[in-house]
């Protein structure tokens, strides 16, 4: 269960990414005032273009960064007072998150699940698992730097997975990867689902979103501007298709930036 | 504690697996600075070797009579042009000045004579003049030579014909045997020079051994995105600054050890130029004997210089954007931890009031050097240790913080 209640989070920018951005202001509002709700055995999607807040909004979600201000609650524990606790019960996985590329998946398996705290027969039954699903078995002994994207991808989901986590939060899962193994991870997404785990992903793949997620937050500069069912959506932006409703409230939301 | 534990193990792991790491960590520096000191070894003695052979030219202007036959008796070995009085030197000088030529020495009008005439105070008192190019090793060698060998006896000779009696001179001797005059503990002398050396280079290889390892560590994981992924873990950051903290501390030791190795193999053989030295200047490391505590005060001095060094590189890894970054932030870092250690190789035998033991960095130096002049008090060395450990504690804890740091570990 994640509870976002009135998320804020605010950069400061220094005066060369001010230059950068071309503005007089010294902070960047990225994420501004976002509550939501997902709860276990369902996915929950957070759509919206590039820079929109998506990656922000799961860091804060995943104790990396602290909210400047608002809460989060990931099941019960909040993400600033008891970070610990919370990095226990949820796997990230966010493409800046990299695992070491002089390892095999092997090794960075063993390695994760110890940090864990997983005894050596857990991990060998998780790994058992994970890797013959993935199908990792085969490379699991390469160094991680030999792999292709699409192998590392899926090693780094296994990876993340080690400790069976409760919550899970993947930002952007299928970025880079081809459709077999792009369907390969969603349809795991879905399997988690039913084990009745908590799932949050970020993507701006419409169709990604519209076959997989049971609720969809679209988020636009910071603010969510919608959240509801697919057909919740659909039917409140008089829309046929999530990509049409998607412009629909583009069109109407950043006007108000520009 | 696992978590140390697990973190320590995997950058061991990471860095002994990698054969190309091993290669420029640790053989490639060792054998670089064994070469470097064979090669400045076999320069020198090439060096020393060539100015003996050389055979110099000299000049001499109206030599006195019978001086040919004092130079040839003495041995003085050159290629010798005698010149009139009524020559012009200036060309002679301009050769000097250009090093075809090593030696002019001119002999006043008269020498002789005036000596000859000499009665009382007051009288005159003819003058040899040399004229030599200090720029150049030939010359300066040619003219040495040839006042000991050759000006100092004639004078003697003249001085003996003139009183007849040279003892006169003589009121009293002054240690006719100089060997027997020197008092010295064999130990503490021979141990001077490395004394002098060994801090500098401890310090060092301490610091470079770390430097490279602690930047690709923090600053490198941080670039490649490795870092955050240990950061989601369930465990505490300061785990992971201690697990970071221990595997570089016990990486750069170990260079450390290994480039001590080559660098003894190598300062071996920049004696071995000198005949004979080689055997003193292994021997002078064979004198520096340590009593039980000695070795322990030895052993605490490096852990803690390590920790103190480990700690400063991974501040500034930490807070570094970029590896290229980092070592640009690093380099002022070793400047400061060189000049330390190049003071106490100049700081001459003054005794070091305590306080001088407070200063981090030359404080662990300045012990170092008492520790092989066997010198080291108690008090010296506890507060060394003392306020070194202090330095790497809030060090570390200012590590911590900046793993806890949003800003610094996500740039965000």
């Amino acid at each position: 269960m994640i509870v976002v209640n009135n998320l804020t989070k605010v950069y400061k920018l220094s005066k060369k990414q001010m230059m950068e951005q071309r503005t007089k202001k010294n902070i960047k509002r990225a994420v501004n005032e976002l509550s939501l709700t997902a709860k276990p055995g369902e996915i929950y999607g957070l759509l919206g273009p590039n820079g929109a807040g998506k990656t922000t909004a799961l860091r804060c979600i995943a104790t990396l960064l602290k909210p400047t201000q608002g809460d989060i609650k990931v099941c019960e524990f909040d993400t600033v007072k008891d970070s610990e606790k919370v990095r226990k019960k949820i796997c990230f996985l966010t493409n800046e998150i990299k695992l070491d590329p002089q390892f095999s998946p092997k090794y960075m398996f063993n390695f994760f699940g110890k940090l864990h705290g997983q005894d050596d027969k857990t991990i060998q039954e998780r790994r058992e698992k994970l890797f013959n699903y993935f199908g990792i078995k085969e490379f699991e002994d390469k160094k991680i730097e030999e792999l292709s994207t699409g192998m590392k991808q899926k090693a780094s989901i296994a990876v993340s997975l080690v400790h069976d986590p409760d919550v899970v939060i993947f930002d952007e899962p299928t970025n880079g990867l081809d459709i077999v193994t792009a369907r390969n991870v969603t349809d795991y997404l879905k399997l988690l689902k039913k084990e009745g785990k908590t799932v949050i992903i970020s993507t701006h793949i419409m169709s990604e979103a519209e076959k997989l997620c049971d609720k969809i937050g679209i988020i636009i500069n910071g603010n969510k501007v919608i959240d509801g069912s697919l057909e919740d959506i659909l039917s409140s932006t008089h829309t046929e298709d999530l990509e049409d409703a998607f412009f629909e409230l583009y069109k109407l939301h950043n006007k108000e930036e520009a | 504690m696992s978590a140390v534990k697990n973190i320590l193990v995997k950058e061991l792991t990471r860095v002994f697996t990698d054969k190309k790491l091993v290669f420029s960590l640790f053989v490639m520096p060792g054998l670089l600075i064994m070469i470097m000191y064979s090669l400045m070894g076999r320069l020198a003695t090439n060096m020393v070797n060539d100015i003996e052979k050389n055979i110099p030219k000299v000049y001499i202007q109206n030599a006195p009579e019978g001086f040919d036959e004092l130079v040839s008796s003495m041995g003085y070995e050159a290629e010798i042009t005698p010149l009139v009085l009524s020559h012009n030197i200036e060309d002679i000088k301009a050769d000097i000045k250009s090093g075809d030529v090593e030696l002019l020495v001119v002999f006043e009008e008269g020498f002789l004579d005036k000596i000859g005439a000499y009665q009382n105070l007051g009288d005159e008192i003819p003058e040899v003049k040399t004229y030599y190019n200090t720029a150049e090793d030939y010359s300066v060698a040619a003219r040495e030579k040839f006042l000991n060998m050759v000006l100092n006896t004639y004078q003697q000779q003249l001085l003996a014909e003139r009183l007849g009696n040279i003892e006169q001179l003589q009121v009293f001797y002054i240690d006719k045997d100089p060997q027997s005059s020197i008092i010295v503990d064999e130990e503490k002398a021979s141990a001077k020079p490395l004394s002098m050396l060994l801090p500098l280079l401890i310090n060092i290889m301490l610091f470079s051994g770390a430097m490279g390892l602690g930047v690709d560590a923090i600053t490198g994981e941080k670039e490649r995105g490795t870092l955050s992924s240990m950061l989601i873990s369930p465990i505490k950051r300061s785990d992971i600054v201690m697990g970071k903290l221990l595997s570089l501390g016990i990486l750069s030791s170990l260079s450390a050890v290994i480039y001590t190795i080559f660098t003894m193999i190598g300062i071996q053989r920049l004696y071995g130029g000198f005949e004979g030295d080689a055997d003193t200047a292994m021997g002078a490391l064979g004198n520096i004997s340590f009593t039980p505590i000695e070795m322990i005060q030895l052993l605490v001095l490096l852990l803690i210089v390590v920790y103190l060094y480990v700690s400063l590189i991974s501040l500034v890894a930490v807070y570094a954007r970029t590896a290229k970054e980092a070592n640009t932030y690093v380099m002022p870092l070793m400047i400061v931890v060189m000049l330390g250690s190049i003071m106490t190789m100049f700081s001459g035998g003054t005794e070091k009031g305590i306080e001088y033991f407070a200063i981090p960095i030359y404080n662990s130096a300045v012990s170092l050097q008492n520790l092989f002049l066997g010198e080291l008090t108690m008090t010296q060395f506890g507060l060394t240790v003392g306020t070194t450990a202090f330095l790497a504690a809030i060090i570390t804890v200012l590590i911590t913080k900046a793993f806890n740091s949003e800003k610094v570990m996500f740039n965000a």
